[in-house]
């Protein structure tokens, strides 16, 4: 493990017509260390994460990945963005996870995780196939894998997503609230591939709502709120001890729905 | 029916099949120039090529704005002008596809713009360039939507043809104009005409039934 941080954010902002949606975030994410972010909704949690990869476009800041920024290339001081395919390129070291799957409706579970190797890492057909078929096998849902989207539950639809993005072997995995749109009994399911890569040492931002898995999975905890992290701690020291007044508010009103 | 002159159609019958001939390879040939042309300038459309957007949009202003009949005749008579000595019927041919290919485009950019943006942020998020994921995640979803609007393009296309004898192609509506001329007999010959556009037409509407099943 380097001592260099995996991911940098230093000063992000996203500003939507005027308003910080994201407000001058900094943070450094080690190698395997599992991130989770939570906050009430509107914080700007799932803008943070749609930065990083920039499927949205960061208004201020920079991103670096390994020590190579998302945005362009430094020449003489200052920045020279990239171009398309090359944020393409740098993209393909960052999986995602949506709240709403957004498997490829076209294309069975099998090829929807062979399309990544195929298309961008120019792989072969049956080497795709076959490198999908083993991320299939990791999610456990091989008997599934020449099924259509709409033949899949959500929770198996999921699923499918995860392992197509761990299909490109990213160095960092961003999951925006995986198991929002879940109907309970398929959180759980999720939650255990999530889980597992944790605990094979996957770095990974989490936006979510599931506290207790937040609490069990996670190395460290951001809150977040108005676009910015008011909090920055280890689990333990953010559910027993929350210190800042918004977060103990949160951390209220979830217990009171809980109960 | 009084004085309805069944012998007329019958003389018609074999005259109308040839300009029916005609007016299918006009319409094929215009049909897969207009198709592929149309679908190439709305993948354009969808893309980020801005110079090559603005010419297409430019063009499309043009074809909607300006009537079928004005196009042709500004086709017939502007290709030799530059140059382009093409026969009647390859002008007819050239001109119902510059027709169609802009309301083709229009078709294939609306079919594009209407796939779930989550499926573009799926496919950017695995390192698609913004080029791959319309060729491969959302051209392959909206071929089988814009089916129906395409077909109806292509039957209007169909119908156009019978413009074109205003530049004196020889096709299903001249036929039966001319015989119309030697006989007077328009009223039984329209008649036989309609009939023949219905059957190329009806042909067309159940060729694309099969093709949207198909990409169910």
């Amino acid at each position: 493990m380097s001592a260099r941080p995996l991911l940098r954010i230093h000063a992000l902002s996203k500003i939507f017509s005027g308003i910080p949606v994201v407000d001058r975030v900094d943070l450094n994410v080690m190698q395997s260390e599992i991130v989770m972010i939570v906050g009430p909704s509107g914080a700007g949690k799932s803008t943070l994460l749609r930065c990083v990869n920039r499927i949205e476009t960061p208004s201020e800041g920079d991103i670096l990945l390994d020590g190579v920024n998302m945005a362009g290339e430094i020449r003489n001081g200052r920045l020279v963005p990239d171009r398309p395919t090359v944020t393409a390129r740098k993209r393909r070291h960052i999986g995602m996870v949506f709240q709403r799957f957004n498997l490829f409706t076209h294309l069975t579970a099998l090829d929807n995780v062979a399309i990544g190797p195929r298309r961008v890492l120019g792989m072969k057909l049956a080497d795709a196939r076959a490198l999908a078929a083993e991320q299939l096998a990791r999610v456990k849902l091989s008997d599934h894998a020449m099924k259509k989207p709409v033949q899949l539950s959500g929770g198996q639809q999921q699923r499918v997503a995860i392992a197509r993005a761990m299909a490109m072997k990213p160095v960092l995995m961003l999951f925006d609230e995986p198991t929002s749109a879940l109907d309970p009994e398929l959180v759980g399911e999720v939650l255990e591939v999530i889980r597992a890569l944790a605990e094979d040492g996957m770095t990974m931002l989490v936006v979510t709502h599931e506290m207790q898995f937040a609490r069990e999975v996670g190395t460290r905890v951001l809150f977040m709120d108005e676009g910015r992290v008011l909090e920055d701690a280890s689990p333990k020291e953010f559910f027993h001890a929350p210190q800042h007044t918004r977060s103990k508010e949160f951390l209220r009103r979830l217990h009171a729905v809980m109960e | 029916m009084d004085g309805f002159d069944w012998g007329a159609i019958a003389y018609a019958v074999p005259y109308m099949l040839q300009g029916a001939l005609v007016t299918l390879e006009i319409s094929v040939l215009a049909m897969l120039l207009a198709t592929v042309i149309g679908l190439v300038m709305g993948l354009i459309s969808a893309s980020d090529y801005s110079v090559l957007k603005a010419i297409i949009r430019a063009y499309v202003y043009f074809v909607r704005g300006t009537p079928a009949l004005v196009q042709i005749f500004l086709i017939y008579f502007a290709l030799p002008r530059i140059g382009l000595e093409l026969s009647s019927f390859w002008s007819g041919v050239v001109a119902l596809a510059f027709n169609s290919a802009g309301f083709i485009a229009e078709i294939m950019r609306a079919g594009l713009q209407s796939i779930d943006h989550g499926q573009t942020e799926a496919a950017l998020s695995i390192g698609m360039t913004n080029r791959q994921s319309i060729l491969f995640i959302l051209l392959p979803q909206s071929l089988r939507r814009i089916t129906p609007p395409l077909t109806n393009e292509l039957i209007t296309l169909v119908k156009s043809s019978s413009l074109l004898s205003v530049i004196s192609v020889t096709e299903l509506t001249r036929s039966a104009q001319v015989i119309i001329a030697e006989r007077f007999v328009p009223f039984e010959l329209y008649a036989e005409l309609a009939v023949y556009y219905l059957v190329i037409i009806s042909v067309l509407s159940w060729f694309s039934e099969f093709v949207e099943k198909r990409l169910a």
